[in-house]
């Protein structure tokens, strides 16, 4: 299965080459070949490669190369394994499904009445892999230091491992940014950065002191080696004695080497996995989450300008799509369906209100497409295309040129539009042009995703893409944080989200999602095409323990921040 | 010495005018780097954790000052060969980004192009001395050759000899595998990485190899029916000496030219093929920094691919300068 | 004086330096009225490039109004070439063969206009400079030096980033701008040359104005130059399209050779092995560049009578000597 590079070669290239691949090596003073080995007295001494019996298991999670050793959680450019695999946070939530929040650093936690204060029980014992205690300072630390999130307004150590968190207002859509999404660091390392700008900076590429499974050992342009850390707080793990990521660029080239057997575990679409999966040495879990839409500029009283304005072309649009070949042809098949309520099917069904739709119509529905426009005083011009008061039903539609599915599904939603008397007019463009618009509101329709939820609540993604406090009038861009690019603005919406918020009672919160499904699904502020594939591949040959169909105890993404240290840490193998 | 004070005059204003342009058409770039950096490592299979998302409008807020200020910061900065800090990559380095990526692309394409040149002229003064003979139907396979587009030949190559015959590596500069700690002075990693440069090497080669074939021969040709060719031959020299001596030699001295300037330009030409291969070299940066809109990167690789052509061009003057006084007088 | 073939800094076009810099500039004024002079000899090379030209530009003519509609997306996806569909189907299910036949006037149109444009430019750059002189000839040349030694490719994809929408004919010109100063040097030289030949001076004597010197006098010398730098700009063009189309900052809308490549690409056609998807473009790339190049070699003749006449001359050597004639001519080479 792993097959080692051949060693062939011209000897004229070799020796050409070697001069200056000396020099290379020569220049690389900066790669970590002399970093320390982290883990201080608390890690073993296991160098010297007389030792290392085992391979480590590869891993692709979409680093490009060339790679810059950061492992600074604070940092935006930090890689993928230091989240997860060596920082951790407080709680896991498993968003691939409906169930309570698993403890990691924190064992358990209890919002007061009005959601102002969060009190946390830590897990006693657990220690950074430098060999120090991890306690409730370094907890308090980690939500109270110079990158402290605007709603928290203290947190206090109530004893050695009890940590209670205050905040400005009731703060219970706050959960998963706090107890899962924000990762524990020691005070003892990063306590001295006494600023942003400072704390943004640091590399911590030299041995990176966390509580998680893995901790450093080389980081290289092409690649970054972790080592098992043999003091890791859960008893047995991690089964793993080495963990490589690699830099590669172009997903069809890590689509070869997966194929290759050169990648044990990467998450990528491909448009044909059965060749990789063909040969049984290689499983796939397609975990579909995150939602493609159409984004129309639908607030005329916000300045959005177009055909798309008018309700009743959004739906005849969304009744003219025959969303079985999209998801066939341009997403081969392998994205999931849709639901007009957003909320994701299978994992939030509790939240579709009765008498909602679950699922959205996968086929064509030209005469009802037809019958809206009629209904709604269009007639059909000579051209064969619909118009009202001399304007035709036509639309440019945006998608940036780079995303090839995208490009692909536009062409489909062209000529499918077509057939029902709507001039859909494709326009690819770049990032630039792409994102200008959606954050100016300066465009008619727009290919695009939204961003699922990581929890089994459609909250977030109702209140910040569907809700008047998260947008801003045409002309005027979106501020960072807000996801509105439609300018959809609708009091009922935005009433039922503010009672959403203020409450943990499930009924309540349902009552108040009934109230915002009723109006997205009539009004098609976003129409809804499919629900993005996200395709991990496992080597279950050489290992075990991956999640599967039906042992999803994490989402399966080698990108998944928290989720693929638990992936990893819980991985068996190689097998000899 | 009018000619030397000319040339070196005319390459300061080509490198003030060129430096000036690497500073001011990123600033001319439209885009919000902070925005595309968010939707990247989003679309990449990246979650941004709320400490991040704070930390991103830190690190890419655009500087205050006026343009004028920037610019003549950027030329001091420049003096002290400090580039800034790359965004993409931060907090590396614009400088140490370069200086690894430097020799990557120099030992590789400047091996490619002295086997394409060496390639190209010898086959081209070969067909030339055999003018009029079978010889000459490799001009239109070497007229195909150079028509080829170099990514395509980089992606079939890939395609055959690496995916399915399975004989090469698909990707980058070294096994990163057998190779965990980077670049290591031993024959085995310099084995490694000579075997990793034989596909993209070989891209180079063939794509490159069919004009310096056609640009000699002919020039073979012409030289070859020269009157003092022609004197050598009747005064009974052996052949090989007027091939060599006579022929060849004068022939060359083009195809030599048009090698210094290619030669400045293998720091640029890679960019598609290090693209295919994900090779760790000066093409790779520079598609990150375009892409990403990395100022700080994108400035620092105009400066370098700039610099290198300006430097084989200037070498190449001198040199003409040197072996033909003709050119001395004619500037 | 007259024959100075070479500046210094002429070629440094990063395709194909060798032969930019290896053509031998005019070694002689050609004779003037004498439009013969200009046609080439159809020999076998000349043959096979007109073919491979005229055939593939008729291709991107008439081929779109046969073939099917290369949006229809209603066959299935990567069907195997058939007799429906010829050169069978891509990711979409939409016609290759089609498809190829659109991409092939986008590609063609590219070429043509950017070919226009860097010839346009070098005349203005080149021929103005080297006939005029003095300062006009000092700043025009500075520009192009410039214009040389900015690395051509880095500086496509910033304008093309640069540009939000870009439609074929915004690629064609920003090629066209960034392709001229290659041509623009040879041109130069060639006019400085001119300049001093006796029957312009004379027509300056005679009091003819600069424009019309350059309109009659010059510019038809020219000619066979200017169309190798044309076809050498064609080629570049096409490949260059090509190469940004791949790297993502093709054409947007329209389609080219270029774009169905990278669509290839994108879509793994590599992988799934549907060849008839990725070989046709890249072949049809390769076989018009070899066309052009060769119509290029055959104007080389034309510029260059000694690589006409050496290769004729050898070979009617050969035939003699086949024929047991004794020949002792002087312009043949000893054959080993």
């Amino acid at each position: 299965m792993f097959r080692t590079t051949r060693k062939r070669m011209l000897p004229v290239v070799a020796l050409t080459a070697s001069i200056a691949m000396l020099a290379a090596a020569c220049s690389d003073s900066t790669d970590p070949k002399d970093n320390p080995k982290p883990g201080g007295s608390a890690a073993p001494t296991s160098d010297g490669p007389a030792e290392k019996v085992d391979r480590p298991l590869v891993v692709f999670a979409g680093s490009q190369s060339p790679i810059t050793p950061n492992f600074n959680p604070y940092a935006p450019t930090v890689l993928h394994g230091a989240l997860g695999p060596i920082y951790e946070t407080l709680f896991h939530y498993n968003k691939t499904k409906a169930v309570d929040p698993e403890p990691m650093l924190g064992e358990s936690f209890e919002f007061n009445e009005d959601g102002t204060e969060l009190t946390i029980k830590l897990r006693a014992g657990v220690k950074w892999n430098d060999g120090k205690d991890f306690t409730a300072d370094d907890v308090v630390f980690s939500f109270t230091n110079v990158a402290k999130a605007a709603y928290i307004e203290s947190a206090e150590a109530v004893d050695a491992t009890t940590v209670k968190l205050k905040f400005n207002a009731p703060s219970f859509t706050n959960e998963w940014a706090v107890l899962g999404a924000s990762f524990m660091v020691p005070k003892h390392v990063f306590g001295e950065f006494t600023s942003l700008d400072k704390l943004v900076a640091f590399a911590n590429d030299k041995a990176p002191v966390g509580t998680g499974p893995f901790v450093l050992e080389a980081a290289t342009s092409a690649s970054y080696t972790l080592k098992a850390n043999p003091n890791y707080w859960q008893e047995g793990k991690p089964a793993l004695q080495e963990v490589q990521y690699l830099a590669i660029d172009g997903n069809s080239s890590a689509q070869a080497m997966m194929q290759a057997g050169e990648i044990d575990y990467m998450s990528l679409f491909v448009p044909n996995p059965e060749s990789i999966t063909g040969t049984g040495d290689v499983a796939m879990v397609n975990t579909p989450m995150d939602p493609t839409v159409l984004y129309t500029c639908a607030n005329a009283d916000l300045g959005c300008k177009g055909a798309q304005t008018d309700v009743a072309v959004r739906n005849a649009l969304s009744l003219a799509l025959d969303r079985a070949t999209i998801n066939e042809k341009a997403f081969v098949g392998l994205a999931g369906t849709i639901s007009p309520t957003f909320a994701l099917l299978g994992r939030d069904d509790k939240w579709i209100a009765d008498g909602m739709p679950k699922e959205i119509a996968q086929q064509a529905n030209v005469a009802e497409a037809e019958k809206v426009l009629t209904d709604a005083g269009y007639a059909k011009g000579s051209d064969g295309i619909f118009a009202k008061d001399g304007q035709k039903v036509s639309m440019t539609l945006k998608v940036i040129s780079d995303w090839s599915d995208y490009v692909s599904a536009t062409e489909l939603i062209a000529s499918q539009a077509k057939a029902a008397g709507i001039e859909v007019k494709v326009e690819t463009t770049d990032w630039d042009g792409f994102s200008n618009a959606r954050l100016s509101g300066d465009y008619e329709l727009i290919i695009g995703g939204m961003v699922g939820t990581s929890l089994a609540d459609p909250f977030q993604l109702y209140r910040d893409w569907f809700t008047g406090d998260y947008t801003q009038k045409v002309g005027t861009n979106l501020e960072p944080g807000e996801w509105n690019m439609t300018r959809y603005s609708n009091k009922i919406v935005d009433e039922a989200i503010q009672t959403a918020a203020g409450t943990r009672d499930e009924a309540v919160k349902k009552e108040a999602y009934g109230k915002v499904q009723a109006e997205i699904v009539r009004d098609l502020p976003y129409i809804p095409l499919i629900i993005n594939a996200t395709q991990s591949f496992f080597n279950t040959v050489d290992y075990s323990n991956w999640p599967t169909e039906d042992n999803m105890f994490a989402f399966p993404s080698s990108w998944g921040s928290v989720s693929s240290g638990i992936v990893l840490g819980n991985v068996q193998g190689p097998k000899k | 010495m009018k000619f030397y004070v000319r040339r070196i005059t005319f390459y300061l204003v080509t490198l003030w005018a060129a430096i000036s342009l690497n500073f001011f058409i990123p600033k001319l770039m439209p885009g919000n780097p902070a925005d595309i950096f968010r939707e990247n490592l989003l679309r990449q299979g990246g979650e941004i954790t709320p400490a991040m998302e704070q930390t991103i409008q830190l690190l890419f807020g655009s500087p205050d000052d006026s343009l004028w200020e920037q610019y003549t910061r950027y030329w001091s900065n420049l003096l002290q060969w400090d580039l800034g800090v790359s965004t993409t990559k931060y907090p590396t380095p614009v400088t140490e980004l370069l200086a690894e990526a430097l020799p990557w692309t120099l030992v590789l394409v400047g091996t490619a192009t002295v086997i394409a040149f060496v390639l190209g002229v010898g086959l081209g003064a070969w067909a030339g001395w055999k003018r009029g003979t079978w010889v000459d139907s490799l001009i239109p396979g070497s007229a195909l050759l150079q028509s080829i587009p170099y990514f395509w030949l980089a992606l079939v190559l890939v395609a055959v000899f690496s995916v399915n015959l399975g004989w090469f590596p698909i990707i980058g500069g070294y096994s990163a595998r057998e190779f965990r700690a980077g670049p290591e002075m031993s024959w085995a990693f310099v084995s490694n990485a000579a075997f990793h440069a034989i596909l993209p090497a070989a891209t180079i080669v063939i794509s490159s190899v069919g004009g310096w074939l056609i640009g000699m021969r002919n020039m073979m040709v012409a030289t070859l029916s020269e009157d003092y060719v022609t004197t050598a031959e009747a005064k009974g020299l052996k052949p090989s000496r007027v091939f060599l001596t006579y022929a060849t030699r004068n022939a060359s001295l083009p195809s030599l030219a048009g090698f210094t300037i290619t030669l400045g330009f293998v720091v640029a030409g890679s960019i598609v093929m290090e693209q295919v291969f994900s090779y760790p070299g000066i093409g790779k940066l520079m598609i990150t920094a375009v892409t990403q809109k990395d100022f700080a990167l994108m400035q620092g690789v105009f400066l370098v691919i700039t610099l290198t052509v300006l430097a084989a061009n200037f070498v190449m003057d001198i040199f003409y300068g040197l072996i033909d006084p003709r050119a001395r007088q004619n500037v | 004086m007259s024959d100075i073939d070479l500046t210094p800094s002429a070629g440094a076009d990063v395709g194909s330096p060798a032969t930019e810099a290896a053509r031998p500039t005019l070694s002689g004024p050609p004779q003037r009225g004498g439009v013969k002079a200009f046609l080439p000899r159809l020999t076998g090379k000349l043959a096979v490039g007109l073919f491979l030209t005229i055939g593939i530009s008729l291709f991107a003519i008439i081929a779109p109004y046969v073939t099917q509609d290369p949006r229809n997306y209603d066959s299935d996806r990567f069907l195997p070439p058939s007799g429906a569909h010829l050169l069978g189907t891509n990711n979409l299910g939409a016609d290759v063969l089609a498809q190829l036949a659109e991409g092939a006037a986008g590609s063609l149109m590219v070429g043509l206009v950017t070919g226009g444009i860097a010839i346009f430019l070098s005349l203005v750059f080149g021929i103005i400079a080297g006939y005029i002189g003095g300062w006009t000839d000092e700043v025009l040349s500075l520009i192009t030096s410039i214009m040389l030694v900015i690395p051509g490719l880095p500086l496509i994809i910033v304008i093309a980033a640069y540009l939000e929408s870009r439609s074929l004919i915004v690629i064609a010109i920003i090629l066209g701008l960034t392709s001229w100063a290659g041509p623009a040097i040879v041109l130069r030289t060639q006019a400085r040359s001119l300049r001093n030949r006796d029957y312009v001076a004379a027509a300056r004597v005679a009091g003819e104005r600069p424009h019309r010197i350059i309109l009659v006098e010059i510019l038809p010398n020219l000619l066979p130059l200017l169309a190798a730098q044309f076809l050498g700009a064609f080629i570049a063009a096409i490949l260059a399209e090509a190469g940004l189309s791949f790297l993502g900052l093709g054409p947007s809308g329209s389609l080219t050779w270029g774009v169905m490549l990278n669509q290839a690409m994108a879509h793994n056609a590599f992988q799934v092995g549907a060849w008839w998807w990725f070989v046709p473009p890249g072949l049809l790339i390769a076989l018009f560049g070899c066309g052009l190049s060769l119509i290029n070699f055959s104007i080389d003749e034309i510029i260059n009578p000694k690589l006409r006449n050496a290769p004729a001359a050898v070979k009617s050597v050969r035939k003699a000597r086949k024929a047991g004639a004794e020949v002792a001519s002087s312009a043949t080479p000893k054959e080993a």
